[in-house]
């Protein structure tokens, strides 16, 4: 198997390689980070609807479309990402999803092992240290290989990440800010400021390199050939366009963004008959968190929502229908023009 | 048909990498069998290409995410993609509700219907590849 140890490259380049090498099925393992930073939704996404464009645009912050699962994301130099190619048909490839990411994931555990961070899988592909990720995956099938991505990060830039995101006000901004925040953690912060500068790109991607040839088998370091260099200028003609950008992706109702496996933060906007309803609210592993809930409609008693709130508030998703139906009879309550229905259309997940 | 905790209906047409077919008058339509949506878990994302896209059985034509993993949609037989269940555009987990019914993918009008012999229809076929594909993903 080949590696290529790139260290630096120019932003494209970061994305065409995997790519390029995936369609021309050479197995391989790609080591870099881009040398500016970007933003990176996935292949299913709507880029008008997730990213604010006009902010990047006027930041020179690029935007890319992958071919590769996951959401967006805010991608620079303090994150050193790697790029697995493998066949689909090698045999070292797991068949079943979970049991391929739990074992490639492995080598990315060893090497945050040896730098002395407690990192621990997470099904289905999250790596964390405690309730905190640490690095993010995903995979894709791409030409005839599999292709496995992900990212050691050194550091993270949360105001960033938070103001490409296209989120409808600042208040919700500032709470997927604090989400992320509390839930994604860093080389950085886990070894403290002296121990993290230690550790730089090429010493951690040789450790990486010597983790994953363990599971590979060896790694012969090659270099950019011209059928790569040819190939990723080809898909530069098709990925670096307004066509494949702002090809029609996944229409989703509200605001929704996915913090890390297991925690989304939502805000929902539903114009009822009896008025506007809005709310924010967090689902983790299942449950409504964190449930904030306004608009512009009458409600008798007035304290009826901040009850209806507090009974959707860490209600599992699979049974708010009910709770909300049962809220309903069991309470005196009398909000004219706004149903359980209504609820619904705000709450489903 | 059901093979260790797997439904795969004995009248409907099998492609091997685990999508259904299942004749109506002129057309077929097609969807994820159970074993793949199980092996899948939530389905985040289908892609609907556009009508009238040309099929060529055995290749790709379409995308399917689930768990941040993007999947390949294989083309069961040639012809051309008529419809897709744009229900799925904004509600995808209805193929792990109802992989057979509700959760129908694609209708296909084909170019030769003869090439559904090509699929897996036989009971005893069905039975065998299922048992082998259950053997293969154990093995991980």
């Amino acid at each position: 198997m080949e590696l290529y140890n790139l260290g630096k490259v120019p932003w494209e380049d970061s994305q065409l390689m995997y790519h390029a090498l995936a369609q021309l099925g050479r197995e391989s393992l790609c080591l870099l980070s881009p040398s500016t930073p970007y933003v990176c939704i996935g292949f299913h996404q709507d880029v008008d609807q997730e990213v604010d464009l006009n902010f990047c645009r006027a930041n020179d912050i690029p935007v890319f479309r992958r071919e590769v699962g996951g959401g967006a994301v805010f991608l620079d130099g303090n994150q050193l990402f790697f790029q697995l190619i493998l066949k689909e048909n090698n045999p070292i490839a797991p068949k079943r999803i979970d049991a391929f990411y739990k074992k490639f994931l492995q080598p990315v555990i060893n090497v945050h092992h040896r730098i002395g961070i407690p990192a621990k899988y997470k099904p289905v592909n999250d790596l964390v240290v405690k309730h905190r990720k640490i690095s993010g995956t995903g995979a894709g099938e791409i030409g005839d290989c599999i292709v496995f991505v992900g990212n050691l990060i050194i550091d993270f830039d949360y105001d960033t990440m938070s103001r490409v995101l296209k989120i409808p006000d600042e208040k919700f901004r500032d709470k997927v800010r604090k989400t992320i925040k509390e839930n994604l953690t860093t080389i950085r912060q886990e070894l403290g400021e002296e121990k993290y500068r230690q550790w730089d790109e090429p010493t951690l991607n040789q450790m990486i390199a010597e983790a994953f040839d363990k599971l590979s088998g060896p790694l012969k370091p090659s270099y950019k050939d011209q059928e790569i260099v040819t190939k990723m200028k080809e898909l530069e003609a098709s990925m670096l366009n307004d066509a494949w950008l702002f090809q029609k992706g996944k229409r989703v109702a509200g605001r929704v963004v996915k913090v890390r496996s297991g925690l989304e933060v939502v805000q929902r906007i539903h114009k009822a008959p009896g008025g506007l309803i809005r709310a924010e609210f967090a689902v983790e592993n299942g449950k409504y968190k964190d449930v904030n809930i306004s608009g512009d409609f009458f409600c008798f008693p007035k304290d009826s929502v901040d009850r209806l709130a507090t009974v959707i508030e860490d209600c599992p998703a699979d049974n708010v229908s009910s709770a909300i139906k049962d809220f309903y009879q069991t309470n005196k309550i009398d909000i004219p023009g706004i149903t359980p229905g209504d609820w619904m259309q705000v709450f489903k997940i | 048909m059901k093979i260790k905790g797997y439904n795969l209906p004995e009248d409907l047409y099998y492609e091997k990498n685990h999508y259904w077919v299942r004749k109506e008058g002129d057309i077929l339509v097609m969807g994820m069998d159970d074993f793949a949506q199980q092996m899948a878990g939530d389905i985040v994302f289908v892609q609907i290409p556009f009508s009238g896209k040309k099929m060529k059985a055995g290749k790709k034509f379409a995308q399917v995410e689930s768990g941040k993993w993007l999947g390949k949609v294989y083309a069961p037989v040639n012809g051309k993609l008529i419809e897709g269940n744009e229900e799925l555009e904004t509600d995808p987990a209805i193929i792990n509700q109802d992989c057979y019914e509700k959760g129908w993918m694609y209708k296909i009008e084909p170019s030769d219907l003869n090439e559904l012999n090509n699929l897996i229809h036989d009971p005893a076929d069905i039975e065998k590849w299922l048992l082998e594909d259950i053997e293969k993903y154990k093995q991980d």
